[in-house]
């Protein structure tokens, strides 16, 4: 009984409140779930964008940095990194970008590699360059 | 006007400050312990400061819990050393929010909304302005927002946890004579009020 004695200590108004909060963090859940698979790949370099992909067409791509060449490679809708010249290959552990939204970065190598858009968009043609 | 009546005004007046210099230097204690204890996820914290941030709210007003809040940001992390660090901003932003969060929902439901319906605002206020602080000032980048389901079950709980703590210490405090000439505005009373109406 002890237990829910903390329940006496909450006015009618609270429960409600308790209740509609929980909802909403329950939705907010739901939102991170249901997330989109993203359209395709943008790579910058020192805040530059410096290649753009779609993420449909599978393809092995080699990108240059300060430190050499970094592979990556698309696959199924996702892309990984497979080989990096830097010393602690973050990157390649980083596993797969999927996701709208999802990163993976070489710091070493000055990489930064986003997904973006939305792959239920009609046209996924880049024509916007989004800070 | 009798000068009875000035003095015991003037008596309530200082005892308000005094019980408020107290709640800041207790809030400072509890937020300096806080840092010190070990966390195991980075960013998730109880926040138990804001017990007495809850605890100056529902016995002296709005203006108290500003009081409160902010002078134990300033002085917990001048203590710390993190003053003006982004660690800073983010405390500050994430108090500024809980703040107005808390203020209103004090505001609007003032009969009805006991101590832990304010300290679930404030929690959920919290991470929220302390989110978009990191994505204004850290972090430019929306998957940021990701963890914000995260921070709202967290902040659900602890909200929970400080609310029911400030509730128990409320209780205590107007069993005290210092406290008689207060609005009594307990969990208990509340309801008090709500069957009433």
């Amino acid at each position: 009984m002890k237990a829910i004695g903390w329940i006496k200590r909450l006015t009618a108004f609270d429960r409600k409140l308790l209740v509609v909060v929980a909802v909403l963090v329950a939705l907010s859940f739901l939102l991170l779930l249901r997330q989109s698979s993203g359209a395709r790949l943008v790579v910058s370099s020192d805040d530059r964008i410096v290649f753009v992909a779609p993420l449909n067409k599978d393809q092995r791509v080699e990108l240059e940095g300060p430190l050499g060449i970094t592979v990556l490679q698309i696959e199924s809708g996702a892309a990984r990194v497979v080989s990096s010249p830097c010393a602690r290959k973050v990157c390649i552990r980083m596993g797969e970008a999927r996701h709208t939204g999802d990163l993976l970065a070489c710091v070493p190598n000055k990489l930064v590699i986003t997904i973006e858009g939305d792959s239920t968009e009609e046209d996924a043609e880049y024509d916007f360059i989004r800070r | 006007m009798t000068s009875s009546a000035v003095d015991s005004q003037e008596l309530e007046q200082v005892r308000r400050r005094v019980f408020l210099a107290l709640f800041v230097a207790l809030a400072v204690a509890l937020h300096t312990v806080e840092v010190l204890l070990p966390n195991p996820l980075p960013w998730f914290r109880i926040g138990l400061a804001n017990i007495l941030a809850l605890t100056a709210l529902f016995s002296y007003g709005i203006q108290a819990l500003w009081i409160v809040s902010i002078s134990r940001i300033l002085i917990g992390s001048l203590l710390l050393g993190s003053l003006f660090s982004p660690g800073f901003l983010l405390s500050l932003g994430g108090g500024i929010f809980a703040n107005s969060l808390m203020s209103l929902g004090y505001k609007l439901w003032q009969n009805k909304i006991g101590p832990i319906g304010v300290s679930v605002l404030g929690a959920l206020g919290h991470v929220t302005g302390q989110l978009l602080i990191a994505w204004l000032v850290v972090i430019r980048h929306p998957s940021i927002w990701m963890l914000l389901p995260f921070f709202l079950l967290f902040a659900l709980i602890s909200g929970i946890i400080n609310g029911l703590a400030a509730d128990y210490l409320l209780t205590s405090l107007y069993k005290h004579p210092a406290f008689a000439k207060l609005k009594v505005t307990t969990t208990a009373s509340k309801e008090k009020n709500h069957l009433e109406s």
